[in-house]
């Protein structure tokens, strides 16, 4: 299953303490979709895949929403 | 601030400059962004970089590396917010941490005003240091008038400034056609009533409202009433870009843009013309400048690559004799043997500048968040040859 984790107007360290703990709630077969408006979160998200070994980062979109805000979309599974 | 769990980019700029203090610096940023830009001072730092989700996988093993390191750190982050987590983390644990309010975002917009002159001339010139990026404006002040020369977009530091003074802008110049930052000149100037003036050079396509000074033009400011007066001598000097210009004032001090650093000279490759560009600068730095003004003339320039280049004063300045002797560019004798030491000296610019580029010399507003993100880091506006002996 996917799980969407809405972290839109949240600054950091938010998104990522948020997502970590959704993870913990999830499955190994499902996939969280984590919307930010912090375009930092694409470089930490990054970052933090890279450094925390159970973490996935599957893929990441941008897209744009109904008033032209810029929405950063990760998606993170959780490694066992 | 021994209780204070904050510090203010101002604050930090005097502890580091004004009290040369070197205070442990804990940057939370991922690494890419720290290897990329960092706080800096006039003495090396100590950093310890643990990215912010560190501390949230593993707390207890991130806090104690920083424990290990020192017991009294100023938290750094990009926006300031991450890094108010950690310092609190760290608090919580015994340590002393402070937090860089508004992160590197907001250190790379502080802007400092040094004063330049000793005060026996009557008039007034100021450095306005924005330090994080190493960006450097001027005001020049006589007799309730005043010139600023290379604003930043941050158009209330040089209104407050003048509001306080009670002078009237009457003139706003550029050096040249930005690439690192984006110019305020032409909105300070619009705002004030008053001219504003860049060449950006032939055939580029300004379209800024521009009232044009040809070279040699003497601006006077101030003179009424028997006050004070000082002049500006406007002096083409083709290179760093193809309009860039350089400003005498009182015939003392050179407000030289990016055609002559403290440490180096400005780099001619950032229109993709080194060769030409290159060879503009050769003649304008020997001819122009090396060989028309005396060693006396003291540099003041729209940029320092580190902060070494501070004097005690905190001023960046230097004799343009003592600039002739310490750059090894200066001392190259021909022109193809300078345009390929400067083909050597470079690297690729950031993608950014070309952006940043076409919005100086557009009249349309970047929106101020877009702003921000295109001017983080410090600039790389200087070509400097990696053997020569630097002061």
């Amino acid at each position: 299953m996917e799980k969407t984790l809405d972290a839109r107007g949240l600054k950091c360290p938010m998104p990522i303490a948020k997502a970590k703990k959704e993870l913990e709630a999830l499955g190994a077969e499902d996939v969280l979709k984590v919307l930010a408006t912090d375009k930092g979160s694409v470089l930490d998200m990054q970052g933090w895949a890279k450094a925390n070994k159970r973490i996935n980062l599957i893929k990441q979109e941008t897209e744009t929403d109904e008033s032209g805000r810029e929405i950063y979309v990760h998606y993170l599974a959780r490694l066992s | 601030m021994a209780d204070s769990t904050e510090i203010t980019p101002r604050e930090l700029f005097e502890r580091l400059v004004t009290r040369g203090e070197a205070p442990l610096i804990l940057d939370v940023r991922n690494e890419d962004e720290f290897a990329a830009w960092k706080i800096e001072g006039p003495r090396p730092l100590a950093y310890l970089n643990v990215p912010y989700f560190g501390f949230i996988d593993e707390p207890e093993q991130s806090t104690e590396r920083v424990a290990q390191a020192g017991d009294t750190w100023i938290g750094v982050c990009a926006k300031g917010d991450s890094s108010a987590f950690v310092t609190e983390i760290l608090r919580e644990q015994g340590m002393r941490a402070v937090n860089l309010l508004g992160g590197m975002a907001a250190w790379g917009n502080l802007h400092v005003p040094v004063r330049v002159d000793d005060g026996a001339r009557g008039f007034e010139l100021w450095q306005i240091n924005r330090y994080g990026k190493g960006c450097l404006s001027y005001v020049i002040l006589a007799g309730r008038q005043a010139i600023v020369v290379d604003a930043s977009r941050h158009l209330e530091v040089y209104e407050t400034f003048l509001r306080e003074r009670g002078t009237t802008l009457v003139q706003v110049l550029d050096t040249h056609i930005h690439a690192d930052h984006l110019s305020g000149g032409a909105d300070l100037a619009r705002r004030a009533g008053a001219p504003f003036f860049v060449a950006a050079g032939d055939g580029v396509g300004l379209r800024r409202d521009v009232r044009p000074l040809a070279d040699g033009t003497e601006l006077t400011l101030g003179g009424a009433d028997g006050g004070a007066a000082v002049t500006v001598r406007v002096i083409a000097s083709p290179g760093h870009t193809p309009g860039s210009t350089c400003y005498l004032v009182d015939g003392r001090w050179l407000l030289s843009g990016d055609t002559i650093f403290v440490s180096g000279i400005g780099r001619p490759d950032l229109g993709g013309q080194v060769e030409a560009w290159g060879g503009a600068l050769f003649h304008t730095l020997h001819r122009s400048l090396l060989s028309a003004l005396p060693d006396e003339v003291v540099v003041l320039p729209a940029h320092f690559a580190s902060p070494a280049e501070l004097d005690r004063g905190g001023v960046v300045e230097r004799r343009l004799g003592d600039i002739r002797v310490a750059s090894p560019e200066l001392g190259l004798p021909t022109e193809a043997a300078f345009v390929e030491a400067m083909r050597r000296a470079v690297k690729s610019p950031p993608d950014v500048y070309q952006k940043i580029i076409a919005a100086n010399l557009s009249p349309a507003d970047v929106p101020g968040e877009q702003a921000s993100e295109w001017e983080l880091g410090k600039n790389q506006c200087a070509a400097s040859l990696p053997a020569g002996p630097r002061g």
